[in-house]
């Protein structure tokens, strides 16, 4: 029981130091200051953002 | 003609600007066409037996005489039988077709092993077969979740490891150095599922571990194959289709991101909560409870995000389907979730445990928010990668409606009789048979929004044959102008 | 969120850690677990649980085969967390050691039929049993449980006449004059694991009521 209390009472201090360092990590190499740059991913040149795709229900009686 | 025009008004003015670009994407849409198809449409093939599957074990739980002669048609061999087909046959296979196609667009990347991962869905089916039979003729392991017996799975695993290679090694290919937040979603599901499924196999399976340890793996088994497997592909694909469809980013980038951490987190610890009340210490329980209550966080996130980015567009709802069936999807999702927290805590499980709320519960999880999502992908993947449009506007209407009355139908009344089914079993002084006969009406109504569901299965299978039927005729120039000739041609000509 | 590593590591960490939580833990503290022994008011030791030998463990195979699990459970909740004790589905709760060598552990999830922890100490007799599998409606009318004829055999009845383990109907469920239902020896088995299920020892995590343990 000794090593399971040690490996608790071990991670209770590594995670959360990970987690700080990855932290200070992806802020100091500037992850976070292009997150919104990565929202305009699904879109590009050809369907830009702005554009609707897909609308194919509204074609109406005239299909040929 | 005039809706057509209206449709190139759509269109961005400058449309002809980039034939390179253009052809890269319909290159990109080309690669992935044979393993998306054949993976969609034998998932499609598996989602007909396994509907008729459940018809079946329904019918069976109201009309117990009906069928009981043959013993692999039995209600105890039915339902597993169901179970795997839908989950491995269907939802897993659809979700890898809509999964490659997505890596393949996001990373801006032709997918480099179409004949490879066309044989690996080749060796998937064979097992699923095999193991599907294996079930109907008494095989089953009778652990839930994971009753193909066990000579099938290896097969299975062999050939997933095939596509989740190939697919980890199309994102490490990528063009695109910036990572979008689907493609997290999808490549955690890519690592997570082999990592459960082996534990799974082993610690059950193959060196089957000691008393109720067993239960403890199944269930952080099953519940993580929701939610580490169908959710984050659900979820991914949301991510893209929704923005994409509506033409607008997502509402907050940055809660997209806790919402993938959260998750991650919290998720997997919730497996557990299906033996509250079972002969379990404590404290496993409890962790599980816990988690379950901290999936608020990612499911509030999500659904902000998700719903936010639909404000103002609901009106494009009437004109894509796609968009139809993912918001659908994605309202299911949040409702589902919200509905698991509440199942799990101790006072309310204390009543729908055991009952046919978990069944509804479960259909509103893996059939009202994953189901519906891949069908609404399959609406935008298919017309891309075969180049042909959808043949009849009417069957896209029957399926839509079809599954979204017919799973309304099933999860609401089904939720409520569960619960009246648990607060009767609760009541020591109702003799069971009694609380028995009490949920045959809602039992009854179930089958009925199966064929309903079934009715919808029926024309999207139909749509999709005639579609595939016309990717053999000649080429017509499509009303909806997906590509220019110059992309076509820079395909045929590869 | 581009750093493709970072994400992988990520991605394994969260995992691992209810890997380790729910999987390997419950493995460490259960996977140890052994019989109890103990001395009964009569002198006698007594070790508990046992191995199923025999039809019993046969008869085990088919529950799993059949699928009952997807209908009855075999987990007593509680007092106080539903009435599973209230409807005489056990006297004490279940506890982990009860299943020490249940392969595979069959705790089900759904009630649409009974709890059967303790099904052989409320039935223990061959008839009623085979009766409730040829068709639940002779002994329980209403049930949604499936009949299981193919567990029985129809036959003419012997020169030496009727088989001793003939099963005894009348009614609207009554054969044929010179035909009898005789069980399989898959319906023998199950039901003798059927009869085998039952959790009437006394545990020290989990005694029997005092009231039912004077009883016994």
């Amino acid at each position: 029981m000794n090593v399971i209390a040690l490996i608790l009472l071990g991670s209770v201090v590594v995670v959360p130091a990970v987690a700080l360092w990855s932290l200070h990590w992806a802020s100091r190499t500037g992850e976070f200051r292009l997150l919104n740059r990565a929202a305009l991913l699904p879109f590009d040149d050809e369907e830009p953002v702005g554009q609707a795709t897909d609308q194919i229900l509204n074609r109406g009686g005239d299909r040929r | 003609m005039s809706s057509t025009n209206t449709l190139k008004a759509l269109m961005p003015g400058d449309v002809q600007s980039d034939p390179a670009r253009r052809a890269m994407l319909a290159e990109i849409d080309a690669s992935c066409r044979v393993p998306v198809l054949f993976f969609v449409v034998s998932g499609l093939m598996w989602l007909l037996l396994g509907t008729l599957l459940a018809l079946v074990a329904s019918i069976k739980l109201h009309n117990p005489e009906f069928l009981a002669a043959w013993e692999w048609l039995t209600f105890g061999r039915v339902r597993p039988a169901h179970l795997n087909t839908v989950i491995y046959g269907f939802a897993s296979q659809t979700g890898i077709g809509v999964t490659l196609w997505l890596m393949c667009r996001l990373c801006r990347v032709p997918f480099p092993a179409p004949g490879l991962t066309t044989v690996a869905a080749l060796f998937w089916n064979l097992g699923l077969t095999i193991g599907v039979v294996g079930i109907l003729v008494g095989d089953s392991t009778a652990i839930e979740w994971l009753e193909l017996p066990r000579y099938s799975t290896p097969i299975l695993f062999f050939s997933y490891a095939l596509v989740a290679v190939w697919s980890v090694i199309t994102f490490r290919l990528r063009r695109e150095r910036h990572l979008y937040v689907s493609q997290w979603y999808l490549l955690a599901a890519l690592l997570w599922f082999p990592w459960l499924y082996a534990t799974a196999q082993i610690m059950l399976l193959i060196e089957p571990v000691r008393g109720v340890v067993q239960a403890s793996v199944n269930w952080w088994f099953a519940h993580n194959v929701l939610g580490l497997w169908f959710t984050p592909i659900g979820l991914g694909a949301i991510y893209y289709f929704i923005p994409k469809v509506v033409g607008r980013p997502i509402h907050s980038y940055y809660l997209s991101v806790l919402g993938f951490w959260s998750l991650a987190l919290f998720y997997n610890w919730n497996g557990l909560h299906h033996l509250i009340g079972g002969p379990m210490p404590a404290w496993m329980i409890t962790v599980s409870v816990v988690a379950s209550v901290m999936m608020l966080i990612p499911v509030i996130t999500v659904a902000i995000n998700h719903h936010f980015t639909m404000v103002g567009h609901f009106g494009k709802l009437r004109h894509s389907p796609t968009l139809r069936f993912i918001v659908f999807g994605a309202m299911a999702y949040t409702l589902t979730s919200l509905q698991g927290v509440a199942n799990s805590l101790r006072s309310y499980s204390e009543i729908v445990h055991f009952t046919h709320h978990t069944v509804a519960h479960a259909h509103l999880g893996v059939y009202g928010f994953f189901t519906m999502v891949m069908f609404g992908s399959l609406y935008y993947i298919v017309p891309r990668i075969t180049q042909r449009e959808w043949p009849s506007l009417a069957l896209i209407s029957v399926h839509f409606w079809g599954c979204a009355l017919g799973l309304i139908l099933y999860v609401v009344p089904l939720s409520y009789g569960g619960i009246l089914q648990g607060l009767g079993m609760n009541d020591a002084s109702i003799p069971f048979l009694k609380v028995v006969e009490g949920t045959l009406p809602w039992l009854r109504i179930r089958t009925g929004a199966g064929l309903l569901l079934a009715l919808g299965h029926v024309a999207f299978v139909v749509n999709l044959g005639w579609l595939l039927c016309r990717v053999f005729g000649p080429y017509r120039k499509p009303v909806v102008e997906l590509f220019t000739e110059t992309g076509t041609a820079a395909v045929t000509a590869k | 969120m581009n750093y493709g590593p970072l994400l992988f590591l990520g991605i394994l960490f969260t995992l691992a850690s209810s890997w380790v939580g729910l999987v390997l833990m419950p493995n460490r503290q259960l996977g140890a677990l052994t019989a109890n022994t103990s001395t009964n008011d009569t002198g006698v030791v007594v070790v508990y649980p046992q191995p199923r030998h025999g039809e019993a463990q046969q008869g085990a195979e088919h529950y799993r085969s059949l699928g009952c699990v997807y209908c009855h459970s075999q987990q007593v909740r509680p007092e106080g967390f539903g009435s599973d004790i209230e409807r005489g589905w056990g006297r004490r709760r279940t506890v982990s050691r009860d299943y020490l060598y249940d392969k595979p552990v069959m705790l089900g999830t759904s009630r649409t039929g009974p709890d059967l922890t303790n099904i052989g100490e409320r039935q223990s007799s061959h008839d009623w049993h085979y009766s409730h599998l040829y068709n639940p409606q002779i002994t329980s009318k209403g049930s949604v449980m499936p009949p299981y004829p193919f567990l029985f055999e129809k036959r003419r009845v012997p020169a030496s006449g009727p088989s001793s383990d003939a099963l005894k109907l009348s009614g609207e469920f009554a054969v044929e004059d010179g035909w009898e239902v005789v069980p399989r020896p898959q319906a023998r088995q199950l039901v003798e694991y059927l009869r085998s299920l039952k959790t009437t020892v006394d545990l020290p995590e989990a005694p029997l009521p005092k009231a039912a343990a004077v009883e016994e």
